[in-house]
């Protein structure tokens, strides 16, 4: 296990105009769960495949705890990858899998069995160690692989590579719980790359938001969803993404523009035509999205259009008998003002 | 409208069943991994599949009709678009196949790539483009054949995240405006709610229940319509000898020692907790079962503690 | 309840063409072939039903049991070589170069040379005495000449061979190496997998589908050898290269047996089937 460090890594494809990652800095503690959560085309890849050994970074030092590894091959780093889909020995059984890595490294029967042993149990895969992979579901597959990465005593980093793609959307938040307790209790330093924001804040101690080969931010999943440092990341993060706004549609003087999450506003039904307060926005209902109701009363997502731009709030619909085209006032509790796309300030309305 | 009747999706011994989809509205046909979904696309699209039935639309009976005459079009979770043609080409292509004036096609054409913003696009190549634009493709194409009846197999699965939330805000505006009978096929069940004006619930080739989402998600008629329309799981208890469950979102912390009239309190051990920033998922063990809650934003909570949770006796769901 | 599926009823409509036409390629010619093997023919009004005659003469007959075990011991001969070669060719092709197309040119160049001229390119390459390959073999202090030796004709008929096909092999493992996606390689190098061990777990279980397909096509086609041997050696010498085909020939073309040689065809025909039905269920049986 080590501490994993980017120390102004750049990458280059030869002959490409731009650099795909460009001096980034990282620092991932020993035993950290990470997420790199970036669209296709951020560079996610790339700084994979820079991890795992398969090239090389053009620029800057890639260091595991103190080791400058940035030329080592991937066998030299004991590192270890999951795919997005399952990659295993087809001709071996679960057990023969599990203990390939540990064979290869010349361990002792005695240390195989018992790692072997450890890992069948803390994923619960003892039922199928004689069993060929064709056999398994697609969940047990990844389960396989997931324990193929973790088998060996000595790994340093251990990647996932959008692992829960290939697996079915309802068992998903289970191999992401296996995934987190084998995590927490073997103290591996692991990353984990995808393009979901649920998997990525479910996951991770701390989360980058990585584009156009940059990390906008990091920090833990409450930073990066609370007080995005960067517009884009309030967009990324969050489902829907972060309103944004002009700064004077809410009467804030100290930014270019302002963001809130759909939750940190509220409708208030019709708007009385006072004096612009504050916080305070009225618009058009541009679309109601149920999203479920709670002791009768129904919740979800209005889609606004004000004069500004479209916002969308989320929260109980104060009133079942608005449909789309009404006019309704919106409160808003609290914005984060950016200039540049940068963070400047952030603002509690009273 | 488009009537099926006589429906048996496996070929053994399913209860066959009926179903209508109404014009002008989306219908999700929502249900696990082989639980027949795509092989009721495959029979209104008269493909070859194990499924069997009946399909009438607007009166008149499609089962003698071939697939290529049926007034049907199909998007499918892989990209599929002409290799060799241009993305206009593509988006052309059954409009060409019908003869139609090439001043109505371009026109035609040029309307959907701009709905589906991809009017930039339109001079190149599918390889060319990224999976969400080959995607909007695909789905311009199905819109040109202006066929009376569009199915859409889990057509937004392969996407990015962020991209799937845009197009689905779109499809669902750019297909409520076409009066046509729109068939979604999905196992997520966040689509029912996102894009679904009517909702067919599917378990293992038989049909569990239809209603629109709200009426599903309040009175599912089973465990398993229930389970299929909950987000990530179930909550299952008994109280006096009947099965009860609660969905996820439903369950709160309860603050005081006292629980408060009309409501339930239950304890729990936290097994994990997890957060996406908007929502947090507390995962624990209440009466011997698995329970997971979900609640907004973020909550003080780790595993091995103990909460008294409560929820509205209302929303409690008996069997 | 009705189930009526339309396409499958039309599908049959779809599927007559075809039958008619293995119909007349296939079992009417093979029919006839059958008729005359249960027959004794003398002249065109003359005939004997004879039974089961003609193939117990055959299974008796010394030639046959020899050109029969000749066959069977050059076909699995040319398997063992050109099985593990064309793999191993395949796997020193470069995946993404520039060459890559121009190799793949070159190893599919004897792929398209007509039987017959592969025979007479051998016929003349290994000569003793003004051949390249035998004058060259002779020239390292190694007697050789195939046209006198049955070993060393029998060996030439194999590099022939193994020459005219290892292409196929490595043409189709070549295409199967290409399909295993990039994952897999990452993975067995993250494992510290060797090379052996890469080829052994990753790479062989991947193949096994062209692998059979190759298998296949080599032990039916090998098995109908005729072309070459009869240019190359002519049988001989002695009957040291005669396959099945050649033997066949001489009696139904020869001889004018046709009662026999045409008993020697169904039986013949039966072993390739059974030679490829013995192979693909014990490898498909392995599967489970």
């Amino acid at each position: 296990m080590a501490g994993i460090s980017l120390d102004n890594l750049s990458f280059k494809y030869p002959g490409a105009q731009d650099a795909t990652l460009s001096k980034l800095n990282l620092n991932i503690a020993n035993g950290e769960a990470h997420a790199l959560l970036g669209a296709s085309g951020a560079g996610k890849t790339t700084l994979l495949n820079i991890l795992s050994g398969l090239l090389r970074p053009t620029g800057g030092v890639l260091r595991f705890d103190d080791l400058d590894v940035s030329n080592q091959q991937g066998r030299e780093r004991n590192v270890a990858q999951v795919f997005q889909f399952p990659v295993l020995y087809e001709s071996l059984t679960v057990a023969e899998n599990l203990a390939f890595p540990l064979k290869t490294k010349k361990l002792q029967s005695k240390v195989i069995t018992q790692r072997l042993d450890y890992i069948c149990s803390e994923l619960e895969l003892d039922e199928l160690r004689s069993v060929k992979p064709a056999k398994l579901s697609l969940f047990q597959k990844q389960l396989v692989a997931v324990g193929k990465a973790l088998v060996r005593p000595d790994v340093s980093l251990v990647l996932l590579d959008e692992p829960l793609t290939a697996v079915e959307p309802r068992v998903k938040w289970r191999l992401r719980q296996t995934l987190r307790r084998v995590q927490a209790d073997l103290k591996v330093t692991m990353i984990y790359v995808t393009h979901d924001q649920t998997e990525a804040l479910t996951f991770a101690d701390r989360v980058s938001v990585l584009t156009a080969g940059g990390i906008l931010q990091t920090g833990t999943p409450e930073e990066v969803y609370a007080s995005p440092e960067h517009e884009f990341v309030g967009h990324f993060v969050g489902s829907p993404g972060m309103n944004f706004l002009p700064a004077n549609a809410l009467g804030v003087a100290d930014a270019e523009r302002v963001g809130f999450r759909p939750e940190w506003a509220t409708l208030t039904g019709n708007q009385p035509s006072s004096a612009q307060k504050r916080g305070h926005l009225h618009g058009s209902v541009l679309r109601i999205r149920v999203q479920g109701a709670k002791a009768g009363k129904p919740f979800g997502l209005v889609t606004m259009a004000t004069s500004q731009g479209e916002i969308a709030i989320r929260g109980y619909i104060p009133d079942t008998s608005i449909t789309a085209g009404d006019s309704l006032g919106v409160c808003v509790h609290r914005c984060i003002g950016y200039t540049n796309e940068l963070k400047v300030s952030d603002i509690e309305f009273l | 409208m488009l009537e099926l009747s006589n429906i048996c999706l496996r070929s053994s011994d399913s209860v066959p069943f009926i179903h209508t989809f109404a014009a002008g509205e989306i219908s999700v046909v929502l249900g696990a991994n082989q639980s027949g979904k795509t092989d009721l696309c495959r029979l209104v699209a008269g493909l070859n599949t194990r499924a069997s039935g009946n399909v009438c639309l607007v009166g008149t009976s499609l089962d003698r009709v071939s697939p290529r005459r049926r007034p049907v079009s199909m998007v499918y979770q892989a990209f599929v678009n002409y290799p060799n043609l241009t993305v206009f080409d593509n988006i052309a292509s059954p409009m060409r196949a019908r003869k139609q004036s090439s001043q109505t096609i371009v026109q035609a054409v040029n309307d959907l790539a701009e709905k589906l913003r991809i009017s930039e696009l339109l001079g190149r190549f599918p390889h060319e483009l990224s999976g969400g634009q080959q995607q909007r493709v695909a789905i311009a194409r199905s819109l040109a054949k202006q066929a009376q009846v569009l199915l859409m197999d889990e057509p937004l699965v392969n996407l990015d995240f962020k991209l799937r939330e845009a197009l689905e805000v779109e499809l669902r505006d750019l297909l409520r405006a076409t009066n046509t009978v729109v068939i979604y096929t999905s196992s997520d069940p966040r689509d029912a709610f996102n894009l679904g004006d009517q909702l067919l619930l599917l378990a293992d080739g038989e049909k569990v229940q239809t209603g629109t989402p709200l009426e599903v998600y309040q009175k599912p008629n089973s465990m398993v319509a229930m389970e299929l329309l909950a987000d990530p799981g179930i909550n299952r208890f008994s109280r006096d000898g009947t099965s009860c469950a609660l969905r996820p979102e439903h369950i709160g912390v309860q603050d005081g020692k006292i629980t408060p009239a009309g409501l339930m309190s239950f304890d729990m051990l936290v097994t994990a907790y997890e957060t996406n920033g908007d929502e947090s998922f507390v995962h624990g063990q209440v009466e011997a079962q698995e329970w997971v809650m979900r609640s907004r934003g973020m909550l003080p909570v780790h595993a091995g503690q103990r909460l008294t949770v409560a929820a509205a006796s209302q929303d409690v769901v008996h069997f | 309840m009705s189930s009526f599926k339309p396409q499958n009823n039309r599908a049959w409509i779809g599927v007559l063409p075809v039958l008619l036409v293995v119909a007349f390629s296939a079992v009417v010619p093979l029919m006839t072939v059958v008729n005359y093997s249960v027959q004794d023919i003398l002249d065109f009004n003359t005939r004997f039903f004879v039974g089961f005659e003609w193939y117990q003469e055959t299974l008796n007959d010394q030639r046959f049991i020899d050109a029969f075990i000749r066959q069977v011991g050059f076909s699995l001969t040319i398997l063992v070589v050109e099985l593990p070669l064309g793999i191993a060719v395949a796997k020193g092709i470069p995946k993404e170069s520039r060459f890559t197309p121009i190799i793949l040119i070159l190893l599919a160049l004897p792929l398209l040379i007509p039987w017959n001229v592969v025979g007479t390119i051998w016929q003349i390459f290994a000569r003793p005495d003004i051949g390249l390959l035998g004058v060259g073999i002779n020239a390292l202090g190694i007697s050789y000449n195939y046209t006198v030796e049955p070993l060393h004709a029998w060996l030439t008929l194999v590099a022939m061979d193994v020459w005219h096909w290892t292409s196929l092999i490595a043409l189709l493992s070549f295409a199967g190496l290409t399909a295993i996606p990039k994952p897999f390689y990452q993975a067995a190098e993250l494992d510290c997998a060797n090379r052996w061990q890469v080829f052994r777990h990753v790479e062989l279980p991947r193949l096994r589908g062209v692998l059979i397909i190759g298998v296949l096509l080599r032990l039916m086609d090998s098995f109908m050898i005729y072309t070459e041997p009869f240019v190359l050696t002519g049988g001989g010498p002695g009957n040291s290269t005669t396959m099945l085909s050649q033997h066949l020939a001489t009696m139904a073309v020869g001889q004018f047996d046709l009662g026999p040689a045409a008993a020697f065809s169904v039986i013949y025909f039966l072993f390739i089937l059974l030679f490829c039905w013995l192979f693909y269920t014990s490898v498909v049986r392995t599967d489970d």
